[in-house]
């Protein structure tokens, strides 16, 4: 009976095991308690918000090819590609159109890593002068994505601090266009106080980001003096922050060479991997020419191509042509010109394709260049320089200096050519004309265009039947300036009615 | 069942020496031995009485008995429990005789939740599948055994026919709409295992209501399935040996266009469409004849004391598509020792080893390579004017719509492995402390361990993910579960009832640690997965570690009063790591009243009525649902890159939800058990409401601007309703010494539906595969069915002219072209014009068998279909699109001389759901016919063995069905691939599934 006992007692006290306080240990997942403790702490949230802006939701598809889509420069290459992608080129857009809650989505996402990147930094022991300088580049990210939204949408909801009442953060109202604007403006200017005048990549904003940005955010509001005071800030600081125009304007557009280069001021860096769609860039594939051999990325899918007229009407001595377009393919191994596109592929189109995403992706992960390696510039200075003359020219028209930044870009864009040439003497309203067309050629497929369109309020002129595209007939200046808040984003908080008119 | 049996024959035993004392000895003597009818096996302590007298005896230890007659037309009455009385004339001085099983007998023990009942007395929803269904024919998984068996069980393979396919089973309907509907299993008192092999199994026991089911509290609202594996019986050491082989086609091929065909049809297209070189039947390609061999040995026996069983298995199957099979070696052991009057110890042992070689179906269908990695669907899709390899040697590509790699080069280059372990040991002690009082204690420990490895070579361009040089990846999940489980019982006489109690602790902890790794732009294809090192671009790595416990106290009593009322109830609280900080711990009561009717004294005579009961129940049981820390907040990392390095990023994921809690479901379940003629005939009918209440569902409700990575958070917001009525039928139609036949039919009917999804609004899901760019195909709606197709309402061929009414076409269509029901009045067709058109739930689902045995021969006859439900044919939707091959059916299609169809031209068009692919579901099938024959015991003896049974059997000999697709049972669950969850709420729709098989299979069952 003992030994009962004995094997009894074993196997209880074998058996009987816990008594746990059932608390979850998470090990491997990431709590916000206690996250922040260093400022590489601060930089790995901050870091949050590069990677959603590479996401497809994003800069990887969704966001990009729809704006690329609204402007003059890009129409719809392959007519079976999906519904919501036609919508925005044409300009019958609904209030549930598939392109934008993504894009809706993935934006707040990005603030919301900025907000918590720029909370957390609040709660590490450094010092303002460690602290700020990296923090900083939430402010820059959060006004970059603030900067696209209000462009897009107008009045937006504003959240500047991390969520944690979910009800009552989600029933807020919408912030006025202004108010964001003065937002931006704050953001942007304490990025500017803090950032350092350059950084290891451009991919990474630094002062200069931030001071550019400050002169493109005011050309938008129509602040043409700050505008130009911001942009000549840049320039007159062109050794500090170490830019330059590339030699080679094709070198811009090629992943092997653009990471050496000075004239990106800040670029979204995709480095030919990808996680799903996150770092996943379509653009290649988006643009490239269905089944062209000539890359050996597989072709593309000939969904944004450019319609002809954008082709015909652009000098074919203006070397920037060459970069960015591709008249011929190969198929079967035989050069083709873009009018037999369509022999190999019953989804291409006969138009020359863009070029500037297919010439030179990299190594890419993936088919049909998705995945690239390429950088893709938000701003380089080419662009600030542009922003200079066309601000100076309506605050002081016929400057001399005005005409020199354009000239700067012009002579780049000749390579050692004669065309085009440099500008002199133009009237005001010519001058304007002038260098807004020399940003839709210098910027093509840049995804510039549309917003461009929209601060000039062009849309009547360059939809019209006269347009590159040929008439635009749904176009509506009362309406598509601004694209529809998400449909099902206004059932779930009725206070950000109204939606946008005309939708 | 056996330990009963056992007592039975004790308790006989000593009856039967009180008839031996009154026994005469004159006159003729007559002798012989009684078996059994099921085993064979000599049967000890019958009872023998010479009939009209009270003279009798009873059987030795052998089944041998004599008696003394004194007339020799003298009847002798042979009866015993559990078996049906005989009586036989006298004729000469041998009667040997052949007892039949009672199968309707009502004194069966069921394995219930921590203990067992007898079945007159259980009070709840219980059904009972035994080892001869269980083994009527050969299944990779007891689960698939279960199909058509229990009234209200649901049992579908994930993947028709594929070898090693998980199987899902469903009770009484989906009562959730994210968590699993599926059973928790609990082998040998271990809750979660998996199943044994069917062979090993004794029994199962399916509990389906709440007053069964609520003992295992928050893992008890899907219903909780047992398995009693098989126990070693004291005496001489038997040996069986399982052995059979099946030979298996698929049930049916696609007639598809061939090159010709094709070409001409391609040109009504396109008419620039050049015919290719070849001519090529890739179904034909594909299948070939499978096969299934499952051999397994067998050893029991023991002493008084100690009594074991031990078995080892081998399954082998070359499946029907080329290239995939699946082996597994399976071991069991079950040891119990009687160490001394009071204590018994026990151990059970189970290990597996699987491997998986499988090819590519269900499309997943990434939009990024057309959808082309699923060779099934590949095979009626692809070219038949290409071969396998182009002029240059290579694998061809597509020739026609989205460029696929060719099934057959997916099928044969592609490299697809799961090795899987599995060990598991369970402990036991009972201890009887004091009389009526005793201990059980139980540990056990089970370890899981999982290898999955893919391959795609350079040579496959598509499914490789394109010109990437191939792509390897491999995954390892590790899974540990320790469970301990202590309990007493306690019984006693209390008036004129019996009083039984029960109380409980247990506590149990699961681990999954995973860890996947992947390249891609290899050196060269003959790696395969083994070596990751050797490609040049390495895939983002992944593990995590997952943890959850639970402990718990549980609580039963019984009492049953003048053996008339029973009443049932019980008690679990459960503490779980799992649920969220506010929400600990969970409390699952239920009650339940029986009433045998039968024997209270105005039916305890009763001729007709053998048997009555009422049965009622209530009870609460509860889904996890929650997964380990999905309550606590949240940061998640998130891919991101500067200066071209991948870099260290976070984000905000989720907040903290402290308020979510399980998922509860409330179930009334009422029952009415029949016995007619001396239980000849016995019916069940249950019928059950279950209302389940806090279903978690990301809250739509909640903005997106927030930020949050998942975008919704997870609330207790969700309510559906499942409701059913069951009948179970069962029939001894003929018994007597050479024939018998028995009759089992089942019937459930199940109605769900949406209560309430936190707001009136409509969640749209997407079962179909990525690359028909369909974000819409089923509805969640308050008031409707859990996932009603979604889509456009066909009305016919566009004949050209005005427009019919209420009708409209796509934008650009022409005559030829879909008329859809034009629901908004705009004139034309667009995605507002969508509807509920279809609702893949069964009217009902049936199992209908029928057993006859003559002499020797058994014949065994079992159907299975399902009445209703209806099935979304999405393999014609791409094969009537335009940009594939077709079926012969667009032979018909419209054309300006050939108006009169249903089949709009031939053109490319987009992929819509419409009704025009909504077909009706139902079937009946011939799931198993088999012909056994025992060998008779004189010639078994001279072999020296004591049983040989040889029996042909052939599985889905055919099914009778309007379905145009390959096979009514149906299970593609879109890109997700079919988790759990998709199973509630996205059925009914077909792609690319592993192909059903027919089999004929011929089995030995030796016994020594």
């Amino acid at each position: 009976m003992k030994t009962t006992h004995k094997f009894l007692m074993l196997l209880i006290g074998l058996s009987i095991i816990g008594c746990s306080d059932l608390e979850e240990q998470p090990v491997g997942l990431l709590a916000p308690e206690g996250f922040f403790q260093t400022t590489r702490d601060i930089q790995t949230a901050v870091n949050g918000s590069y990677g959603h802006l590479t996401h497809e939701d994003f800069w990887g598809r969704k966001m990009s090819l729809t704006i690329l889509l609204r402007s003059d420069m890009v129409d719809i290459g392959d007519p079976t590609t999906s519904a919501r992608r036609i919508e925005h080129n044409e300009f019958n857009v609904p209030a549930d159109n598939g392109m934008i809650p993504d894009n809706w989505r993935r934006s707040f996402q990005t603030i919301a890593a900025a907000n918590q990147a720029i909370a957390g930094a609040a709660q590490v022991d450094a010092p303002d002068e460690q602290k700020n300088p990296i923090v900083a580049q939430s402010y820059f990210l959060r006004a970059f994505t603030y900067f696209h939204l209000v462009r897009q949408f107008g009045d937006i909801p504003y959240l500047s601090e991390p969520v944690t009442d979910v009800q009552a953060a989600g029933s807020i109202s919408k912030t006025s266009a202004a108010d964001v604007y003065a937002n931006i403006i704050a953001d942007l200017e304490f990025a500017k106080q803090w950032l350092p005048n350059t950084q290891p990549a451009r991919s990474i904003p630094a002062k200069s980001a931030a001071h550019s940005y400050l002169a493109l955010v005011h050309l938008t509001m129509g602040n043409f003096q700050e505008a130009y005071n911001e942009a000549k800030g840049v320039i007159d600081n062109e050794g500090a922050y170490d830019l330059a125009l590339e030699a080679d304007f094709q070198d811009l557009f090629d992943a092997t060479t653009i990471d050496g280069s000075k004239e990106p001021i800040f670029s979204l860096d995709f480095n030919g991997f990808r996680d799903g769609d996150a770092g996943q860039d379509y653009q290649p594939a988006l643009t490239g020419i269905r089944s062209d051999e000539q890359y050996g990325i597989g072709g593309g899918w000939s969904v944004a191509v450019p319609s002809l007229e954008v082709y015909n009407t652009w000098d074919d001595r203006d070397y920037r042509k060459a970069v960015s377009f591709d008249p011929t393919g190969v198929f079967d191994g035989n050069v083709e010109p873009f009018t037999n596109y369509r022999n190999f592929n019953s989804r291409a189109v006969n138009r020359p394709h863009i070029a500037k995403y297919t010439r030179r992706t990299g190594v890419t992960a993936n088919n049909n260049g998705r995945a690239s390696q390429h950088n893709y510039s938000m701003m380089r200075y080419a662009e600030v320089l542009l922003i200079a003359a066309e601000a100076l020219n309506e605050i002081s028209p016929n400057s001399t200096e005005a005409e020199g930044y354009v000239n700067r870009v012009r002579d780049r864009a000749r390579n050692g050519g004669t065309f085009p040439e440099d500008v002199s003497g133009l009237s005001q309203d010519d001058f304007r004309d002038m260098v807004l067309d020399e940003r839709r050629l210098e910027l093509a497929f840049e995804f510039k265009r549309w917003y461009d369109i929209a601060r000039r309020r062009l849309g009547s002129e360059v939809f019209s039947a006269s347009g590159l595209e040929g008439a635009k007939p749904n176009f509506d200046p009362n309406q598509d300036y601004l694209f529809p808040l998400p449909a099902d984003e206004l059932v779930r908080n009725p206070n950000l009615l109204p939606q946008n008119p005309g939708y | 069942m056996k330990k009963t049996n056992l007592f039975k024959k004790g308790l006989f035993l000593v009856l039967s020496f009180c008839f031996a004392l009154s026994v005469s000895a004159q006159q003729k003597t007559i002798s012989g031995t009684v078996t059994s009818q099921t085993d064979g096996e000599a049967l000890p302590g019958v009872n023998v009485i010479v009939k009209g007298t009270n003279s009798g005896t009873s059987t030795d230890f052998d089944g041998n008995y004599s008696i003394n007659v004194s007339d020799t037309n003298a009847t002798l009455v042979f009866s015993y429990i559990g078996y049906v009385t005989k009586e036989m004339k006298v004729s000469g001085n041998t009667l040997n005789v052949v007892l039949a099983e009672d199968l309707a007998a009502l004194e069966e023990v069921v394995v219930v939740g921590y203990g067992s009942r007898k079945k007159s007395d259980l009070t709840g929803a219980v059904s009972s599948v035994n080892s001869e269904e269980l083994t009527a024919f050969p299944v990779l998984d007891a689960a698939q055994a279960l199909q058509g068996r229990a009234a209200g069980v649901v049992v579908q393979s994930n993947n028709g026919g594929e070898p090693g396919a998980p199987i899902n089973i469903q009770i009484r309907g989906n009562t959730s709409i994210n968590a699993s509907s599926s059973p928790l299993i609990v082998v040998d008192g271990f809750v979660g295992a998996t199943f044994p092999q069917p062979n090993d199994i004794q029994s199962i026991e399916v509990l389906k209501d709440a007053s069964a089911t609520a003992i295992y509290g928050s893992r008890g609202s899907n219903g909780v399935v047992l398995v009693t594996t098989k126990k070693g019986r004291s005496g001489a050491l038997s040996i069986e040996i399982n052995s059979n082989y099946s030979v298996q086609n698929t049930s049916n091929e696609l007639d598809l266009l061939d090159a010709n065909q094709f070409a001409a049809y391609q040109q009504a297209i396109n008419p620039a469409y050049v015919q290719g070189p070849a001519n090529t039947d890739w179904q034909d390609l594909l299948y070939r004849t499978g096969s299934i061999q499952n051999h397994q040995a067998s050893f029991s026996g023991g002493t008084d004391k100690v009594n074991f069983y031990a078995s080892a298995n081998y399954f082998k199957q070359d499946g029907v598509l080329i290239n995939s099979e699946f082996e597994r070696f399976t071991f069991l052991s079950n040891i119990d020792a009687q160490v001394t009057d009071k204590l018994k110890l026990g151990i059970n042992v189970f290990g597996s080893r699987g491997a998986e070689n499988g090819v590519p179906t269900q499309s997943t269908g990434e939009t990024a390579n057309g959808g082309g990695d699923d060779v099934v669907s590949g095979s009626f899709r692809f070219a038949p004017d290409l071969g396998v390899l182009d002029e240059n040697g290579l694998n061809t590509i597509n020739g026609v719509g989205d460029d696929i790699d060719n099934p057959v080069a997916v099928a044969t280059e592609g490299v697809n492995e799961v090795k899987a372990d599995e060990y598991r040991a369970n402990l036991y002690a009972n201890y009887d402390i004091i009389e009526n009082l005793a201990f059980k204690t139980t540990f056990g420990f089970s370890t899981t361990n999982e290898t999955a490895g893919l391959f795609r070579p350079s040579t496959l361009i598509t499914t490789a993910g394109g010109n990437v040089g191939g792509r390897a990846a491999i995954a390892n999940l590790k899974e540990t579960n320790i469970i301990s489980e202590n309990y007493l019982t306690y019984n006693t006489a209390l008036g004129k009832g019996q009083l039984t109690l029960l109380a409980g602790y247990s506590y149990q902890k699961e681990t999954r640690e995973l860890f996947a790794a992947g390249a891609q732009t290899f050196t060269s294809d003959s790696f395969s997965y083994r070596n990751l090192s050797g490609g040049a671009v390495q895939l983002i790595p992944t593990s995590s570690l997952v943890e959850s416990e639970i402990q718990s106290q549980f609580g039963r009593i019984n009492y049953d009063y003048d053996d008339k009322y029973l009443f049932t109830a019980t008690v679990r609280r459960d503490g779980a790591s799992n649920f969220a900080a506010n929400e600990k711990i969970a409390i699952f009561p239920s009650a339940a009243f029986g009433w045998k009717i039968s024997n209270e004294s105005f039916l305890k005579d009763n001729e007709t009525i053998s048997n009555l009961k009422l049965r009622a129940s209530y009870g609460v049981t509860g889904n996890q649902a929650i997964s380990p820390f999905q309550s606590l907040a949240r940061f998640d990392n998130l891919y991101a890159v500067n200066n071209g390095q991948t870099i260290n990023a976070v984000t905000p994921d989720q907040p903290a939800n402290p308020d979510l809690k399980w998922e509860t479901s409330n179930q009334t379940n009422l029952g009415l058990d029949i016995g007619l003629f001396n239980n000849k005939i016995s019916l069940s009918l249950d019928y059950y409401n279950i209302d389940t209440e806090d279903l978690i569902l990301a809250d739509n409700t909640q903005a997106q601007f927030l930020g949050f990575l998942t975008p919704r958070s997870l609330r207790n917001i969700g309510e559906v309703n499942n409701k059913g009525f069951e009948i179970n039928l069962n029939t001894r139609n003929i018994s007597n010494q050479d024939f018998s036949w028995t009759t089992d039919f089942n019937l459930a009917i199940n109605r769900n539906e949406v209560v309430a999804l936190g707001g009136d609004i409509d969640l749209f899901l997407d079962a179909s595969p990525g690359y028909f760019n369909l974000p819409r195909t089923h509805l969640l709606r308050e008031g409707e069915v859990l996932g009603a197709f979604w889509g456009y309402d066909y009305q016919g061929v566009y004949q050209g002219g005005d427009l019919p009414e209420g009708t409209a076409l796509l934008p650009g269509g022409e005559a030829g072209d879909q008329l859809f029901t034009d629901v908004d009045g705009s004139g034309d067709i667009s995605p507002s014009d969508q509807q509920i058109i279809g609702d893949p739930t069964p009217d009902f689902t049936f199992g209908f068998t029928n057993n006859f045995s003559y002499k020797n021969f058994d014949l065994n006859i079992f159907f299975q279909g399902v009445q209703g439900g209806d099935i979304m044919n999405l393999t014609a939707i791409q094969l009537f699109n335009g940009d594939s091959n077709a079926t012969t059916d667009i032979l018909n299609s419209w054309t300006p001389t050939n108006t009169n169809t249903n089949i709009p031209r031939a053109r490319l068009r987009g992929k819509e759901i419409s009704s025009r692919f909504v077909e009706d579901g139902s079937y009946i099938r011939l799931k198993n016919i088999a012909l056994g024959y025992t060998l008779p015991s004189e010639v078994v003896e001279k072999l020296g063995m004591q049983n040989v049974r040889l029996s042909l059997s052939a599985q889905n000999l055919f099914t009778i069905t309007n379905y145009s697709g390959l096979d009514p049972e149906v299970s593609y669950f879109g890109s997700g691939g079919g988790s759990s969850s998709d199973a509630n709420t996205t059925n009914g729709f077909d792609f690319g599934n592993y192909p059903n098989v027919r089999s004929v299979n011929f089995s030995v069952n030796l016994k020594f």
